[in-house]
C-alpha cells in the first residue's frame, strides 16, 4: 500500500473531507487544516504560509540539524517548494519541470515524471526557467509546465491523466506559476509580459482540464468578465461601478492587444464569499510613451466570483506603469484590526514599494504605505483617488525615450517580487522578504514581433544608496497601521518565501544560501548554509511525530541570473543585475532540497 | 586618429586571443568606425539599436559581460563572422540561445550587429548608449 496511515491522518482526513465538502468540492481545502501536511504551495487558501506546528520553537531552533537532502539534478533557479501529503512528498524542478514523488519513510523515489517539452520555450522565458511548484487535489498532482501545458498526474503512479495547453510559446507565452486548486476548479495564469503577451487567467475542471472560463486583464468588457454597472473600483473615496469600456478607454488604439497584465503570481480564495483574488503584471512595452493612458487593468488586484469568473471589484495599484512594477505578488487574506476596526482584509505587498490593505469583501482601500523607507518614485498614495503621487524626476515617461532616469527606488525587481510573505495568525503580523535595490531606467522605442522580446528599456540596478549597503531586508509589518515593526538588513535581496510557526519562529532563505530562523523580534536564532542560493519557499510538516522544515536551494531567477557565466569581472560596468555580482563569491548553481529537524533525544 | 588606435588595439587583441582560423578576418579593417568610444558610424549604430531592441542584455548583460548567456566580449574574440551569424540566426536552442532568423530587424542588421559587438569585444566601443559620428 502506497499511503501508509499509521502515523498520519491521511486517510482520516480524506474521509473527513469527503463527508464535509459538497460533492463537487475537492479535498484540498480540508487537508490544509491539518498542520501535519502541506497541501498547497502557500500552505492554505489564504496565502498565510503559517503553521500551527510548535515542536520547533524559538528556544530550541538553534539545535536544528539536517535530516536528509535530495538533488533535483537540475541547475537554474528553484522557486516554490514541496507538497507533503501523508507519507509522500511531491517536489518539482525548473525546466524541464520534473516531478518526483518521494517516500518520507526512506526517501526513495516512488515515481518520477519528466514531460517532453520543446526547448524552444527556454529563450522566451523572461527571467530564467523557474517553476513555482505543483498542486494537489483528489488524488491528482497538477503541474503547470513551462510550455503552458497544464497536466494532471495520478498521485500514486505519476501516470498522466489529462493535459491541456493554455498558451502558445511561439507568441512568447510561457508559464511559471503554480496551479491553484480552489473548491472544484484549478486556476492558472500566463507569463510573458516582456513579449507583449495579453494576460488572462483560466479556470479548469479538475477531472478533465476543460476550460470553464477565461478572464482577460485588458480589452473589451466581455473579455474582462466584468459588469460595467456592478463591478466596483475605488473612486473618489468610495466604491463605484467601473462603467463601460473601463480598459479600452485607457489604451491608445489596439495597444491593449499587446497589453501585458500577465498573471504569474500567488492567488488566494475566500470560501465565505466565493471570491478568488490575484494580481496582474506590467503593461507592455516597458517604454511608457508607447502606451499613453492608465493601461487598465494591468497592475491591478482582481476579486472574481470563482464559479463565473465575473469580477466583483478591481483596484489598479500603478496606473500607467513606468518602472515595471508588476502587481502579481501574493494576495494574503487575513482577518485583522485595521485602524482599530476588525476587518476581513486582503494584504498585498506590491512591487511598487507600497503595502496595500484592502477590505477584501467590498474592495475598499484602507491602508497604502511604503514598506521600505527608500521608496521614492511616489510621495504617497492619495487615499481618495487611490492613485500614487508620482515624483516628476523619477517619471521615465516624462524623461521620455533615450533619456536615462536615474536613482529610482525601488528597482524593477520591486521592493518585493513574487517571493511570498508569511502571515502569523498568532502575532497578527506579516513577515516579509524584501529587496533594497534601486535603478536607472532608459526607455526606447520598440517594434512588436510575435515571439520576440518586447521590452523597450535598458536598466541598471544597484543597492539602495545611502543605506546599509545591502540589497535586502527581512521585515515585520503591521498591515493594520501600515508600519514596519522591525527590519533586519541582508547583504542580498531576500528572495525566498517566508514561513512563520506557532513555535514563535520565522524562517527565510538568503541568496548566499543560508536558511535562517529568527524569533518574533527578528533576532537570528540559527542559520545553515545550503548547497546553493535560496529562492525557494520554506515549508514545514510533521511525520511520525517529528516536525520538519524543508527548503529548495538553487540560485537563479531574476535575482540570481547574474550569477552564471562570466560575471566575475567588474570592469565592464553595471549589468542589468550589476549589484548581484558579489553573489558569485558565495554560491553556485544546483537544485537541492534540504530537510531539517531537531535531533533525537 | 581614434579609429587608427582602435584598429591597432584590435590587432593586438587578435594576436593574444583569436585562434588562427579567425586571424585573417580580424587583421582586415575593423567592421566599425568609432570616435571617442561612444560615437559610431550609421551601420554600427543600427547594430547597437538591434542589440537593444531584441533585449540581448537580458542574457548577455548590459555590457556584454555575460549573465546566463556567455560574455560576448569573450565570444567575439573566438567566433568568426560566419559562425557569429550562424549562432544568432539559427540559435543554440539547447543552451537557451533563441534563433533570430524570424526577426526582420536582426536579419537585416546582422552585419551591423556583428560590427557593434566586435567593437565592444575589441574594447573600442564603450558600453551603453551610442551616437552617430558627427551628429
Amino acid at each position: 500500500m502506497l499511503f501508509q496511515n499509521r502515523f498520519t491522518c491521511w486517510s482520516a482526513c480524506l474521509a473527513l473531507a469527503a463527508g464535509a465538502a459538497t460533492a463537487a468540492d475537492s479535498d484540498v481545502a480540508k487537508l490544509t487544516q491539518d498542520p501535519k501536511v502541506w497541501a498547497m504551495q502557500a500552505g492554505d487558501l489564504n496565502n498565510h504560509r503559517y503553521s500551527e506546528l510548535k515542536q520547533i520553537t524559538s528556544k530550541n531552533a538553534r539545535d536544528l540539524t539536517v535530516a536528509w537532502t535530495f538533488s533535483t539534478g537540475v541547475l537554474r533557479g528553484h522557486e516554490g517548494g514541496p507538497l507533503v501529503l501523508g507519507d509522500m512528498m511531491y517536489i518539482h524542478s525548473p525546466f524541464p519541470n520534473k516531478v518526483f514523488a518521494i517516500s518520507l519513510e526512506d526517501q526513495s523515489i516512488r515515481w518520477k515524471y519528466e514531460p517532453k517539452q520543446d526547448p524552444a520555450v527556454i529563450p522566451v522565458m523572461c527571467c530564467d526557467t523557474v517553476n513555482r511548484g505543483v498542486a494537489y487535489a483528489n488524488g491528482k498532482i497538477f503541474l503547470q509546465q513551462a510550455d503552458t501545458t497544464l497536466v494532471a498526474l495520478d498521485a500514486k503512479t505519476g501516470d498522466e491523466l489529462w493535459k491541456i495547453k493554455v498558451g502558445d510559446p511561439k507568441r512568447g507565452e510561457t508559464t511559471t506559476n503554480t496551479p491553484h486548486v480552489f473548491k472544484d476548479k484549478i486556476i492558472t495564469g500566463i507569463s510573458g509580459g516582456e513579449f507583449g503577451v495579453r494576460g488572462r487567467i483560466t479556470a479548469h475542471d479538475i477531472d478533465t482540464g476543460k476550460i470553464l472560463w477565461t478572464a482577460w486583464s485588458t480589452g473589451p468588457d466581455k473579455d474582462l468578465l466584468v459588469d460595467p454597472a456592478k463591478t466596483m473600483t475605488w473612486t473618489d473615496g468610495k466604491m463605484a461601478p467601473i462603467g463601460p469600456d473601463s480598459s479600452l478607454k485607457t489604451w491608445q488604439g489596439d495597444q491593449w492587444k499587446l497589453g501585458g497584465g500577465t498573471t504569474w503570481g500567488w492567488y488566494s480564495y475566500d470560501p465565505a464569499t466565493n471570491l478568488l483574488y490575484y494580481g496582474t503584471g506590467n503593461p507592455s512595452t516597458w517604454n511608457p510613451r508607447q502606451r499613453p493612458g492608465d493601461n487598465r487593468w494591468s497592475m491591478a488586484i482582481f476579486a472574481r466570483d470563482l464559479d463565473t469568473g465575473m469580477a466583483k471589484w478591481v483596484y489598479q495599484m500603478t496606473p500607467h506603469d513606468e518602472w515595471d512594477y508588476d502587481g502579481v505578488n501574493e494576495m494574503i487574506l487575513a482577518d485583522i484590526k485595521v485602524k482599530g476596526q476588525p476587518r476581513k482584509a486582503l494584504v498585498h505587498f506590491d512591487r511598487n514599494g507600497f503595502a496595500y490593505t484592502m477590505d477584501r469583501v467590498s474592495g475598499e482601500l484602507l491602508v497604502a504605505e511604503k514598506y521600505d523607507p527608500v521608496v521614492n518614485w511616489a510621495t504617497h498614495v492619495d487615499m481618495k483617488s487611490g492613485r500614487p503621487q508620482v515624483v516628476a524626476k523619477y517619471s521615465t515617461d516624462k524623461g521620455g525615450p533615450d533619456v536615462n532616469t536615474k536613482g529610482i527606488c525601488p528597482s524593477a525587481l520591486g521592493t518585493k517580487d513574487q517571493q511570498p510573505a508569511s502571515f502569523s495568525r498568532k502575532t497578527g503580523l506579516f513577515y516579509v522578504p524584501t529587496n533594497h535595490v534601486c535603478m536607472d531606467y532608459e526607455p526606447f522605442q520598440i517594434e512588436y514581433t510575435a515571439g520576440q522580446p518586447y521590452v523597450g528599456s535598458t536598466l541598471s540596478m544597484y543597492a539602495a544608496p545611502g543605506s546599509h549597503g545591502g540589497m535586502g531586508n527581512f521585515i515585520a509589518w503591521d498591515a493594520g497601521t501600515g508600519k514596519i515593526v522591525w527590519s533586519k538588513p541582508e547583504r542580498f535581496s531576500v528572495w525566498s518565501g517566508a514561513l512563520s510557526t506557532a513555535g514563535d519562529v520565522v524562517f527565510y532563505g538568503t541568496l548566499e544560501g543560508y536558511l535562517k530562523a529568527v524569533d518574533l523580534n527578528g533576532k537570528e536564532l540559527w542559520k545553515f548554509k545550503t548547497p546553493s542560493g535560496i529562492i525557494g519557499n520554506v515549508t514545514t510538516w510533521e511525520y511520525k511525530g517529528k516536525q520538519y522544515i524543508g527548503v529548495l536551494s538553487g540560485i537563479g531567477g531574476w535575482a540570481g541570473i547574474g550569477l552564471a557565466a562570466g560575471l566575475t569581472k567588474g570592469t565592464e560596468g553595471l549589468g542589468a543585475v550589476g549589484g548581484y555580482k558579489d553573489l558569485a563569491k558565495y554560491t553556485e548553481l544546483g537544485g537541492v532540497l534540504t530537510v531539517f529537524a531537531l535531533p533525537d533525544r | 586618429m581614434s579609429i587608427r588606435m582602435t584598429v591597432r588595439l584590435a590587432l593586438a587583441m587578435a594576436v593574444c586571443f583569436v585562434p588562427p582560423t579567425a586571424l585573417a578576418q580580424a587583421s582586415a579593417a575593423a567592421p566599425y568606425q568609432v570616435t571617442g568610444g561612444t560615437q559610431v558610424d550609421a551601420h554600427t549604430l543600427s547594430g547597437w539599436r538591434t542589440w537593444r531592441a531584441l533585449a540581448c542584455e537580458r542574457c548577455h548583460g548590459a555590457a556584454q559581460e555575460g549573465m546566463v548567456g556567455p560574455s560576448l566580449v569573450g565570444s567575439l574574440k573566438v567566433l568568426s563572422k560566419d559562425q557569429f551569424k550562424e549562432v544568432v540566426l539559427k540559435g543554440r536552442i539547447e543552451k537557451g540561445m533563441p534563433n533570430f532568423d524570424g526577426s526582420k530587424m536582426v536579419v537585416e542588421n546582422i552585419d551591423n550587429l556583428y560590427a557593434y559587438l566586435k567593437g565592444r569585444s575589441d574594447g573600442a566601443i564603450e558600453p551603453g548608449r551610442l551616437q552617430e559620428i558627427g551628429k
